[in-house]
């Protein structure tokens, strides 16, 4: 027990007088003054800044939300074409970055112990200097994908140290997306999908809601058309062809659970099938295409893949009966042995159905190098090993983690540099260690696609003693004696910028202009590809898919606690991996949920927690890839205290190394042999069950029933009380009045079919009302604080189950598709059963309709929480505010919000701080807030737009008329007559087919 | 007629022949002299465990409730379940003490005072348990209306906060109906006792010495306080079933609580009383004033308020069934074959079915056999009380919310520091009072002499 | 003033002979006795005890007060707790309840205290602890001139011992 402080003095008077010991808050501190104002800060109102998100690839436009000069929140940049003001759950959570507690507090020299040991940055750089001269000509440079002024500082600091080689490393390359397009349409890009342009879209397993190319971008085209509103039909329609059921296929209308890799089979059965009807395009080597095509027919597809051929021939004929179709190439998770061939015939097929130019973009080809192939990477870790590599520096990228056999290879190299600004499994084992800013203090660009240049401008001083990497490279290079470009990075970004406005462009974030597209040569280099079916090594019995998980990416995120914290969307499980199998593979092993089995490849071994499933072939089992980081606060097991030991499973290792056409990389290539190792690892699982036992919490209609007229959601279901209502529920069931005459009843509607689950508004409201991350062990406890939160049901539930004493596995079938999201932040109840139940007035309603809470006058009875009938409130099991904040991370915590105290309770708040923060300037102005002046964390993140925050006292605002659809608006447990503030908006099934409802 | 002679004539009491003390007096009091060892270490046992119970305490609250066992959507746990448990037992003696006095059962004058005792020291046991059960003990104040320049009250449409009210009441008025009935036989003590014993019972008996209007004010008294104690009594457990009956968790919310704890809490208090007073009377040689006619009496009651909660599980079943809510319904399955059927299989074989061997009077009046069924019962009151809390909470409305709930270290120790903290404050008083009210027995003895005529 | 000490072993002789000595008009007497017998109580005072109007008086001020306190509180500063009025009766019943009780237990206490002049004082002169245990007694004070007369009185309802106690 540490020191006693007169807080815990307190505490223990407390026990021993039983009462009357008068708690109190946290130590005195003192606020001082700016003693002398800068310009830029008013205390107390926030600044933000435009700049870009590094999180991913897809380069979406941020802005900085600061405080006294501290960045407190990402959102998205409403100016940036590609997230339209929105941000992931990931870019949220990118933020913790500068304030990480794995972060390098300066520059590092691996000393005689053999421990890193801090040094001087003169110190450091001049040691590298006499590196790199004593190894021209041999060094090697590696890094991911940076922006293009970074990207020609590398450059040219690789030809002045005489640099062997530099590698752009990506673990997700998209190699064979890349060379496929090139074999098809005759540019090596990665083309740009709109698929708000499609009214059929066929997605081979690029899973573009979640983990595709551009999730937020896509999440919002989807859901924009498909707006029931405009798209009286439904809009457009989603076809799935994958072995699992992943987040994109629980918002489509059909799955065809095809076997896995099989979907090249697919590719080219259709694209047999629309060459025969529509020909070869114009301008394309039609014997090139006939010969690439070959003779793969509906039937021999349909037996690949093992799935009924009339479903296929019925996906033939609605893809030649669209308007505007477009199919998907396969993603990472299903990058298998054939991924060339299947994306050039994807990419062919989408020319051949016209949908290249209208809804496919192809961009030029960049001038920045390509990321490497698998083949060249193999190469380097040959070279590696045989010692051939005396001098490697590394930034931006992790490969230790996402490479096998590069840590082992790192040892023959004499001199690893990292300019890692993070601890990770590289840079721990780096000899120097030259530390990047964080992405919020460190100037960039990034040019996610041509003709968008977008800024990374720094928002806070540097809080360690960090350089950017840019000048890093520059004074080294000068130090080499080359010629670099003149002044520091900052300057030499502005010259890169010349020719426009900076001071403008630093407002708006960037340069923002359409894509062009490359003029292209359809189908010329296609005849030198020839389809064969996906091959998978080694004897297993099951096809071992390794998909990316929804938060952490290629493990880049795992880092970052929210990420781990999240439930993933698809499965709820926290903070570790797991082994998806059929519950027929399970059944087949004797296993059970958290039962641990082991998956044996050709290329090794790993351990992990089942998890059964009913959305995956019972000829498949899949892995997240993510997991498995020996090193981090967050991302090991060290905040579970066990330092250095790996947080669930890599499976990198465990995949092939067999490559694709041009030596890309193999996601998709290993079968698995399972066996159970009689062990029980108890994994994280937020929902215990997604059977919702017919209580209408999720309902959906139909189409039909959505055109018919007569009973509304609100009657039908939400506890099947009440007959039909004319009236937007918000008004049939109104809030008792806690002053009669306010102008405001704050609500919110939220749009079932609208929403995906991504869970971007989750981590907004974690990062916004400083909500703690308790950590995998009380997660296991099901003590998660999350405010909102995205429960996931299948179908509308039966009465089976719920007397185990382990998590009931979900209920999906294979092919069947109802999956249900519901977002579940606290409904304000007019009628709260919570505030009536409080002793001590902690928990009211306020004059505005908000459920209040008052923290200080908690004395933490948690009886507020038994009667909560949804199950949104929250305890302070320990001492969060305190203890889960480590290090720096306190920093980043929101000034508006309270942070709580050990034994309180706490729930969604409609971010009251918001409605404060818009109400300053409406009573400045002597007027009313205006609709559309509060916008709620989630909903300002929410990148389908499902959340509507307003108030519903005002007829016109957003929100009354969102929830005015009688047909699908309802009240989660209506029946209870707690006259929630939330109005939810029914999940809408488009087409009835047999056996999918 | 002659004035008497000089020589009878005194000027004191010093001149009466001593006469030989009643025996009730000697027999009683005995209990409360000297000290047998198996007293000694029950008490010392005693004492440690309410060492440990408050040492566990302090833990819990300086490290916060992360220690104890709770996963959402349980936020009540053991402790909860105690209390009630705990609040329940001090029924009996209320029931004994104040409306079998109405209802003028003299049979009870052998058992009140135990009884009583167990009351209050039942309920000052019970009264622990809400104030640790709290996030921040030290708060604890906020839930009394205490006057603040904030001008902020509180919540009196709480029941927890009836509770709070309740339970105080229940507690004072118990105190004070126990003291009441003490008075004369403090005096009696007085009278018998030296040193330092005696000055503390002469304060105590403030002044009883049995005059016509001190027996007139104090047979009133007691009768007004029977008629306050009696609805007290019935309210008592009310109030706490509204816990749970007022809140909206399927398995919570019935009318039918009150009578059902009510009559549960009559239940498992006479089992506790049964369980106290046998070994007590063995121990004691009390068997002359406590007989087999008292137990039999007790059992009675015991198959009767038995028979009553029967009625009530199945009635809460029925009804379960017959509002057709479906998560009523799947709660009470779920009771009975979900993860916690072995708490339900217990309450419901210890209440209901082994009580039922209580029609046959050979088994009434077989001392080692109500020892161990009373036994039993109070584990299955204990039961009740498990199931009805955690069960229905770990089930309710948002399926996607469901969990389980798994009993702590932390909180098995309180649970029994609490069982020592009671038997500590038992044990103390068997030395302080007589553990039978004399004065009561004495009435019975000498009403035995106006009929029994000569002595 | 001469005092007669007497000792009996039957409450009905007790009360007999207490009815009779009212009746002879000597009425500075008190009885002493080891329980609780109604008999004597009525032959000593049959009027009721005042006890019952500190119960009534008690039980009144609680009820009174814990309504006019909840209701006062709750309009002191209005609070809106989930849609129910700000004064709301029906939840208000049961503390007011609960007060009734406390305030009529406390205050019947209080009178047993009073009337039975109940308060740490020295004893009587001529209680004895045979009164503490199974014997009962009978002090009267009368004239010089009515000692015979009583005495004979209380030998004749069978008083075991009749002491005279000189002033």
């Amino acid at each position: 027990m540490p020191e006693l402080d007169r807080r815990d003095f307190l505490k223990l008077v407390g026990v021993g007088a039983g009462a009357a010991a008068t708690g109190c808050s946290d130590p005195v501190e003192k606020l001082v003054p700016y003693v002398v104002q800068p310009q830029s800060i008013t205390p107390g109102i926030s600044v933000n800044y435009a700049s870009t998100c590094t999180e991913c690839p897809a380069g979406c436009g941020l802005h900085v939300k600061t405080r006294e000069g501290r960045p407190i929140k990402l959102e998205g940049n409403p100016d940036h074409p590609i997230n339209r003001g929105k941000l992931c759950a990931r870019g949220q959570a990118s933020l913790g970055r500068a304030y990480h507690p794995d972060r390098h507090a300066g520059p590092m020299k691996r000393g005689a112990s053999g421990q890193l040991e801090a040094t001087t940055w003169d110190a450091v750089q001049a040691e590298l200097i006499g590196k790199l001269q004593a190894s021209k000509g041999s060094t090697v440079i590696l890094g991911g994908p940076v922006g293009p002024t970074l990207d020609a500082v590398i450059a040219r600091f690789t030809e002045i140290v005489g640099a062997r080689q530099r590698i752009v490393y990506e673990p997700f390359a998209y190699e064979a997306l890349r060379a496929g397009t090139k074999s098809a349409l005759g540019v090596a890009t990665l083309p740009i999908f709109d698929v708000g342009q499609a009214d059929l879209i066929i997605d081979l397993g690029s899973d573009f809601i979640d983990t595709g190319l551009s999730p937020t971008e896509n999440a919002r085209q989807f859901a924009d058309a498909r707006d029931l509103k405009k798209h009286a039909d439904g809009g457009t329609r989603l076809v799935s062809v994958v072995p699992r059921l992943d987040l994109t296929t629980t918002k489509g209308d059909k799955w065809l659970p095809a076997r896995a890799g099989s979907q090249g089979d697919v590719a080219m059965a259709l694209a047999r099938a629309v060459l025969d009807r529509r020909g070869v395009p114009a301008g394309a080597d039609a014997e090139a295409v006939q010969k690439f095509v070959g003779g793969t027919t509906t039937a021999s597809a349909a037996a690949a893949a093992d799935i009924p051929l009339a479903d296929l021939d019925a996906l033939v004929d609605q893809l030649l009966n669209a308007k505007r179709p477009v199919v998907l190439p396969p993603g990472v998770a299903h990058t298998a042995s054939n991924a060339t061939e299947t994306a050039a015939a994807v990419m062919l097929l989408n020319a051949m159905l016209g949908a290249i130019g209208t809804i496919v973009t192809i961009p030029p080809p960049s001038d920045r190098p390509a990321p490497a192939t698998m083949v060249e990477m193999q190469a380097l870790v040959e070279d590696m090993k045989a010692g051939r590599v005396p001098l490697l520096l590394i930034h931006d990228s992790d490969p230790a983690y996402s490479l096998p056999g590069f840590a082992d290879a790192l040892t023959n190299v004499a001199t690893v540099v990292s300019f890692s600004s993070l601890d990770d499994q590289t840079s721990s084992r780096a000899h120097l260690l030259l530390p990047d800013h964080s992405p919020m203090e460190t100037w960039g660009d990034a040019e996610p696609r041509p003709g968008v240049r977008s800024i990374i401008q720094p928002t806070l001083r540097p809080l360690l003693d960090t350089q950017a990497i840019g000048d890093t490279f520059l004074s080294l290079g000068r130090a080499a004696g080359g010629a670099m470009p003149e002044g520091s990075f900052r300057q030499v970004l502005e010259s890169a910028w010349s020719g426009v406005d900076w001071r403008e462009t630093l407002g708006r974030g960037g340069v923002f202009g359409g894509t062009p597209g490359a003029t292209l040569v359809i189908g010329q280099g296609i005849g030198d590809l020839s389809f064969a079916s996906a091959k998978l090594d080694g004897p297993g019995s099951h096809a071992l898919i390794a998909f990316p998980h929804s938060f952490l990416g290629d493990g880049r995120s795992a880092s970052l606690p929210w990420m781990q914290e999240i439930p993933d969307p698809v499965t709820k499980i926290e903070w570790n991996s797991w082994i998806e199998m059929s519950f027929a593979t399970a059944e087949s092993l004797g296993v059970g949920f958290g039962d641990v089995v082991s998956v044996a490849t050709s290329s090794g071994t790993v351990e992990g927690s089942v998890f059964p499933r009913g959305g995956i072939r019972d000829d498949a089992i899949a892995i997240p890839i993510g997991q498995g980081h020996t090193v981090g606060q967050f991302a090991s097991m060290a905040n579970d205290g066990a330092p250095g030991v790996a947080r669930g499973i890599n499976v990198m290792p465990v995949l092939t190394t067999a490559t694709g056409t041009g030596g890309s990389r193999i996601w998709l290539g290993s079968n698995a042999k399972l066996s159970p190792t009689g062990k029980f690892r108890r994994i994280a699982l937020s929902q215990w069950t997604d059977n919702q036992r017919g209580r209408g919490l999720a309902p959906q209609i139909t189409l039909t029933g959505l055109a018919a007229s007569g009973e509304g959601q609100g009657g039908e279901h939400g506890g099947g009380h009440g007959g039909h209502h004319d009236e937007p529920p918000h008004t049939f069931t109104p809030a008792f009045d806690a002053r009669p005459g306010q102008p405001y009843r704050w609500g919110m509607t939220i749009d079932n079919d609208r929403c995906n689950g991504c869970s971007a508004c989750v981590a907004a409201c974690y990062i916004e009302n400083n909500v703690a991350v308790v950590g995998e062990t009380q997660a296991i406890q099901h003590r998660e604080m999350s405010w909102l939160r995205i429960e996931r049901y299948v179908g509308e539930g039966n009465l089976e189950g719920g007397a185990e004493r382990r998590p009931i596995p979900d209920r999906e079938k294979l092919g069947e598709l109802d999956v249900r999201h519901l977002p579940l932040p606290c409904q304000h109840c007019g009628a709260a059963p919570c505030e009536s139940v409080c002793p001590t007035l902690a928990t009211y309603h306020t004059i505005e309709g908000i459920n209040g809470m008052v923290y200080n006058r908690c004395a933490g009875t948690r009886y507020c929480a038994n009667n909560c009938s949804y199950k949104v409130r929250r305890f302070n099991y320990w001492d969060y505010g305190n203890r889960n904040f480590p290090g720096m991370l306190g920093l980043m915590l929101n000034p508006d919000v309270t942070v709580r105290g050990q034994g309180v309770m706490e729930k969604c708040s409609f971010c009251v701080q918001r409605i404060e923060a818009a109400r300053q300037p409406a009573k400045d102005q002597k007027r009313e807030i205006r609709d559309g002046e509060v916008v709620t964390a989630c909903q300002q993140s929410c990148p389908t737009n499902a959340i509507t925050f307003g108030n519903l006292r005002d007829a016109a605002s957003a929100a009354s008329k969102a929830s005015d659809d009688p047909k699908r608006a309802y009240h989660v447990l209506r029946m209870l007559n707690l006259r929630p503030a939330i109005t939810y908006l029914a999940q809408v099934k488009r087409d009835e087919h047999e056996g999918s409802l | 007629m002659t004035p008497p002679p000089a020589s009878a004539v005194a000027d004191s009491m010093t001149s009466f022949r001593r006469p030989r003390d009643s025996q009730a007096n000697i027999d009683i009091m005995a209990v409360t002299k000297g000290v047998q060892w198996p007293y000694l270490l029950a008490l010392g046992i005693a004492i440690l465990g309410v060492i440990q119970f408050f040492a566990t305490v302090a833990y819990q609250t300086y490290w916060g409730f992360g220690v104890a066992g709770y996963q959402a959507p349980v936020f009540w746990g053991l402790y909860i379940v105690t209390f009630v448990f705990w609040i329940g037992i001090g029924h009996a003696g209320t029931l004994i003490s104040a409306i079998l006095f109405l209802f003028r059962a003299k049979w009870r004058n052998a058992v009140n005072r135990g009884a009583e005792a167990l009351t209050v020291f039942a309920v000052i046991t019970a009264a622990l348990f809400p104030v640790l059960h709290l996030g921040r003990l030290w708060k604890l104040y906020f839930l009394v209306p205490y006057p603040n320049q904030r001008a902020l009250w509180v919540n009196f449409k709480s029941p927890l906060l009836w509770d709070v009210f309740a339970i105080n009441t229940y507690m004072l008025t118990s105190i004070v109906f126990f003291y009441v009935g003490l008075i004369p036989d403090i005096a009696m003590a007085r009278d018998r006792a030296t040193g330092i014993k005696k000055l503390a019972y002469t304060v105590l008996a403030v002044g009883w010495q049995g005059t016509g209007t001190q027996w007139k004010a104090h047979s009133r008294t007691v009768l007004h306080l029977s008629g306050l104690a009696t609805p007290l009594v019935l309210s008592v457990h009310s109030v706490v079933s509204w816990d749970f009956a007022m809140s909206l968790v399927p398995g919570w919310h019935a009318t039918i609580f009150a009578p059902y704890f009510v009559a549960g809490a009559v239940f498992g208090g006479f089992a506790m009383v049964i369980n106290v007073l046998i070994p007590v009377r063995r121990i004691f040689g009390l068997e002359r004033y406590i007989t087999n006619y008292h137990f039999e009496n007790m059992s009675r009651f015991i198959l009767l308020t038995s028979t009553i909660c029967g009625y009530a599980y199945g009635m809460e079943y029925f009804i379960a069934w017959y509002s057709g809510v479906e998560a009523e319904r799947t709660s009470f399955w779920l009771r009975a074959f979900g993860p916690y059927w072995f708490s339900t299989w217990c309450m419901i074989t210890f209440n209901v079915i082994f009580p039922q061997l209580l029609w046959f009077k050979k088994l009434r009046t077989n001392l080692p056999f109500l020892f161990v069924l009373c036994f039993f019962i109070n584990i299955g009151m204990w039961f009740e009380r498990y199931v009805i809390i955690i069960t229905s909470l770990s089930r309710d409305y948002i399926t996607g919310a469901w969990g389980l709930y798994i009993v702590s270290p932390v909180e098995l120790s309180i649970l029994v520091g609490s069982f020592c903290w009671f038997g500590m404050w038992f044990l103390l008083f068997l030395k302080a009072f007589p553990v039978i009210a004399i004065s009561e027995i004495k009435e019975l003895i000498i009403h035995g002499k106006e009929h029994g005529g000569a002595h | 003033m001469p005092t007669l000490v007497s000792i009996f072993d039957l409450p009905s002789d007790v009360a007999k002979t207490v009815r009779k000595l009212k009746a002879r008009g000597f009425d500075d007497l008190t009885t002493y006795s080891p329980a609780q017998f109604t008999e004597i109580e009525e032959a000593e005072d049959p009027k009721p005890s005042p006890v019952r109007i500190f119960t009534l008086i008690g039980g009144l001020s609680g009820v009174t007060l814990g309504f006019w306190f909840q209701i006062w509180a709750s309009l002191e500063w209005p609070i809106k707790i989930a849609g129910k009025n700000f004064a709301a009766i029906p939840p208000f019943w049961i503390v007011g309840f609960e007060l009734t009780i406390l305030f009529g237990g406390f205050a019947t206490l209080f009178g047993m205290l009073i009337v039975g002049g109940l308060y740490p004082k020295r004893l009587d002169k001529h209680y004895s602890q045979r009164f503490s245990a199974e014997e009962f007694g009978v002090v009267v004070n009368c004239e010089e001139r009515d000692v015979a007369e009583i005495e004979a009185l209380l030998r004749e309802h069978s008083a075991k011992e009749v002491n005279l106690v000189a002033k």
